[in-house]
């Protein structure tokens, strides 16, 4: 049996590891490390969703915004730059 | 009671972190391609703070807004009034994360064709250049 207290802990751990991932992701100056920061960040928001009793938003989350937009980003730097500040 | 203050406090904090971390990447970092991924955290943050106020505490457990019979017994109700987080949210921002896919392709297909025009995709030389 899984008490409260432990919704509440995943909770609070989930938004803290996505707290350092997106401080990664935005410090990041290799953008590829920088979109697989942001897709880590992104499985921590779909476990805080889950979390908060919205599981359809957690099964429209996961593959769009770990699959789906991480790969429009890979190609988009693929096109571009792939460094940040030369 | 106390414990479960404190944790939900850290998680909305942590949001507030969140927010402000990927407001400085939009504004202050130069690659045109880090802006959008700062910009993605950013609406998916502020997705997440709209479905955690509807969130709500309920004992022992709080269930997710689906009725399971049609039609809905009498007890379902009492169950759904007396448990469910607010479903309301939860269908705006499944909206919000189609249209955000939306907008983010439409900023790539931008960001594409300013580097096949300038050969950069740093603002700062981009805004050096003339014509």
């Amino acid at each position: 049996m899984i008490t409260l207290e432990v919704y509440y802990l995943l909770m609070a751990v989930a938004t803290v590891l996505s707290t350092v991932a997106t401080y990664f992701a935005v410090i990041e100056r290799d953008l590829v490390k920088a979109a697989i920061f942001s897709a880590l960040q992104s499985s921590f928001y779909a476990l805080i969703f889950y979390l908060l009793m919205a599981p359809d938003i957690f099964l429209t989350y996961v593959p769009v915004s770990v699959g789906l937009y991480t790969a429009l980003v890979l190609i988009l730097i693929k096109k571009t730059e792939r460094y940040e500040g030369e | 009671m106390e414990i479960i203050h404190v944790l939900f406090n850290i998680t909305v904090l942590a949001l507030i972190v969140n927010t402000g971390l990927s407001l400085y990447g939009v504004f202050a970092r130069p690659s045109l391609v880090k802006k959008i991924i700062a910009l993605s955290i950013f609406s998916d943050t502020i997705n997440l703070i709209v479905v955690l106020i509807g969130f709500r505490h309920a004992e022992p457990n709080p269930v997710p807004p689906i009725l399971i019979s049609v039609p809905p017994t009498k007890e379902d109700i009492i169950t759904f009034m007396q448990k469910a987080v607010d479903p309301v949210p939860q269908a705006l921002v499944l909206t919000a994360i189609v249209i955000g896919l939306a907008v983010t392709l439409y900023l790539m297909f931008l960001t594409i064709q300013i580097y096949r025009i300038y050969g950069t995709t740093d603002v700062r030389k981009i805004a050096k250049l003339k014509g």
